[in-house]
């Protein structure tokens, strides 16, 4: 059986006469990590929001294996909202045993799967500690923890990285890693293009309620890659060609970067370029998340 | 994977009762209730076994005075007051001849742990001396039996027969014959209606508000949007207000049970058996009227956006909490506006069986107004459930009512 995954199309809504979604759709893959990337305010919390089912969008279909979000399937959602949701004067296992039941889990598995949890992410000194009396960090990891405590089917999580340090980074991008390899549909939103673009398979861009760009990452940046070529050649750290219909953007101890127009080839380039010396490097080069964010934007 | 409702609205009930079992404050708030029950059960029957005990120094024409108000103090003389009164000189038969000539001996007696010395003066005029105060009992005491010495001084000086003094002195009472008697009461019913007034209304505002403040916890923390993403709202307040009607109701049946306990400990059975006959109807009462307020407790905490806003959103709550107790408590005296008020949902819960303590209600008229309460609590349940679930999931600023309204009826 394939897992399923989840389709949104056409959400639309409108806080009072502010549109905050227009026409949203793009789909969440199972088995991988979609990227939920946007500036401040352009609807993704909105849109998140409006899948787990704490927002009744004005229009638009959210659907799970091709099911609509009824209670049932809402509840084998994993969601991590925004401002963080728990109890700040609760035991941290208690709370996490808590919330499980909530979801459906047997009370003695509950406890098991809180236990488990809480010692994958080093926290299981803390478990009768309140929750308040954690570091933001710890609390975030406990946060983490309520997410998968039920071991959902679909993991939606709003920011699940700000406000960690790098090794916190790293153990819950292993984390939503891992899920996504047990063929989950793992979407997370982010500010950090650099963290976003090293981790994601599939990308969803949204600009001003309206989602600019979504798919595979990787083809997302073939997409858009111009023709510019990056070229080392060895000895010469500043090469700079003169052919035609070629502008060099820059020459250095990088390499020289050039961009070709319609008429160029880049075959001329490389030979070039070995006329000049032994190549150590040739190739077009993508577009980082940064700049393909820039552009859409724009 | 499914969860039942029921198993769902227990778990949230469940919660509640625990956080609330493991406040110390609501812990430390009960003990201090049940303290004050059974202290105030306790102390006045302690008090009310002992006779005060006096002493009072008399000279030898006070004397029949003083030996005439202990005469009256020990029989428990109707409309007098019960004392144990212990006459002597007012010259300390121990001591010899007065040490300081220029200290009188009523002042000497009255050093002497002697309460108040008894004199006559020339013209007959019966005199108190005391140091400070003369206690009131004493005093009632000693003026009847001042007149009573006169009175027999005078009819003896008129030649009246013994019989006849005895029917000047001592004249036979009235005879009370009650048409539609009520019930001998040991305790005041007024009494009983302000013990369950008060302890009603400290009860449902702490409960109220712990309602609200339980609901805003969960909005300013955000857990409410995970809870809502799994958890219909309406069953989430239906849980809520479960937990909190239980631990309400508990918490006053064991303060009543302390203060019954207590009684029937002191051996004030008779007490005992006048309260449970009325503590059922308030019971009944008080948790309907719990219930009828409970929703709107949590939309009162809902409307809020943080623990700050809850001083003015639940102040409408306060009130509709604070009215009916002082109705209850001040309007006593039966009238059309008592009985009017004995059927308004927000005073009935009170005034009906504070109308039934005091025997004025028939016995059809608490179904009535029951009926009428537990319409109005379906009534404002759904009212509550409506903007409760248009407001809990608002947590950015203090949502208006008609926000709420509008957005519940979407929800």
């Amino acid at each position: 059986m394939t897992s399923p995954s989840l389709q949104i199309t056409g959400l639309t809504h409108a806080f009072g006469d502010r549109t905050a979604l227009d026409q949203v759709g793009f789909e969440v893959r199972p088995g991988r990590l979609t990227g939920f990337v946007g500036a401040n305010g352009a609807g993704k919390t909105t849109t998140m929001r409006a899948i787990v089912g704490v927002l009744a969008p004005d229009a638009g279909e959210i659907a799970f294996g091709g099911r609509p979000m009824t209670l049932e399937v809402r509840r084998r959602i994993g969601y991590m909202p925004e401002e963080r949701g728990l109890y700040p004067k609760m035991k941290v296992a208690e709370q996490l045993v808590y919330l499980a039941r909530i979801l459906g889990v047997a009370k003695d598995q509950a406890q098991d799967r809180a236990d488990g949890l809480l010692e994958a992410l080093g926290l299981t000194d803390r478990r009768d500690d309140m929750l308040h009396t954690l570091s933001l960090g710890n609390q975030q990891r406990v946060q983490v923890a309520a997410a998968l405590i039920h071991e959902p089917d679909l993991l939606i999580l709003d920011e699940p990285f700000s406000g960690l340090d790098p090794i916190a980074m790293d153990a819950m991008a292993e984390r939503l890693r891992e899920r996504a390899d047990a063929g989950v549909p793992v979407l997370f939103s982010s500010h950090q293009l650099d963290l976003v673009e090293r981790l994601c398979d599939d990308l969803v861009l949204i600009h001003q309620g309206r989602v600019v760009a979504a798919g595979a990452a990787r083809a997302l940046r073939e997409e858009r890659a111009g023709r510019r070529y990056r070229v080392e050649v060895g000895g010469a750290p500043a090469w700079r060609p003169a052919l035609a219909g070629m502008t060099v953007i820059d020459a250095g101890a990088a390499g020289t970067l050039v961009d070709l127009d319609e008429t160029a080839d880049p075959q001329a380039l490389l030979a070039a370029a070995q006329a000049a010396g032994p190549v150590a490097h040739f190739s077009r080069t993508l577009p980082s998340l940064a700049d393909l964010f820039a552009e859409v934007v724009r | 994977m499914t969860t039942s409702r029921t198993a769902l609205v227990r778990l949230v009930a469940g919660r509640e009762i625990a956080v609330k079992l493991r406040d110390k404050g609501f812990l430390a708030s009960t003990a201090v209730f049940i303290a004050v029950i059974v202290l105030a059960v306790a102390v006045p029957a302690l008090i009310e076994g002992d006779t005060p005990e006096y002493t009072v120094a008399a000279d030898d024409a006070a004397r029949p005075v003083a030996e005439t108000a202990a005469t009256l103090g020990a029989a428990g003389v109707p409309g007098l007051p019960s004392a144990d009164i212990t006459v002597g000189p007012i010259e300390d038969p121990a001591a010899g001849a007065p040490s300081d000539p220029s200290v009188s001996a009523v002042e000497e007696a009255l050093a002497r742990d002697v309460d108040v010395a008894l004199s006559v003066d020339a013209d007959g005029t019966v005199i108190i001396t005391a140091l400070e105060d003369v206690p009131g009992d004493l005093e009632e005491l000693l003026a009847a039996a001042s007149s009573l010495v006169t009175t027999q001084a005078v009819a003896s000086a008129a030649g009246l027969s013994a019989e006849q003094l005895a029917d000047l002195t001592a004249p036979t009472p009235p005879r009370v014959d009650l048409l539609e008697p009520k019930p001998e009461q040991p305790v005041p019913p007024e009494l009983v209606i302000v013990i369950f007034g008060f302890l009603f209304y400290f009860t449902v505002l702490t409960f109220g508000i712990a309602i609200a403040q339980s609901v805003v916890e969960e909005k300013s923390s955000r857990v409410v949007e995970i809870l809502v993403a799994a958890v219909p709202i309406r069953w989430l307040l239906a849980g809520k207000v479960l937990g909190n009607t239980v631990m309400a109701f508990a918490q006053v049946l064991l303060i009543v049970g302390a203060g019954l306990l207590g009684a029937s400990a002191m051996g004030q059975g008779e007490i005992v058996a006048q309260v449970l006959s009325v503590s059922g109807w308030f019971l009944a009462f008080f948790v309907l009227g719990f219930l009828m307020l409970a929703c709107l407790w949590a939309v009162a905490g809902s409307l809020a956006a943080r623990v700050e806003d809850l001083q003015s959103t639940t102040l409408y709550m306060q009130l509709a909490v604070m009215a009916p107790f002082f109705a209850a408590i001040l309007i006593r005296d039966e009238g059309p506006g008592r009985v009017a008020l004995s059927y308004f949902p927000l005073t009935a819960p009170l005034m009906m069986p504070a109308r039934l303590a005091t025997g004025d209600a028939a016995a059809w008229e608490p179904w009535v107004a029951m009926g009428i309460v537990a319409a109005t609590a379906v009534a404002l349940v759904a009212v509550g459930a409506r903007l409760y679930a248009g407001s809990v999931l608002n947590t950015s600023a203090r949502t208006r009512l008609g926000g709420a309204w509008a957005a519940g009826g979407r929800a």
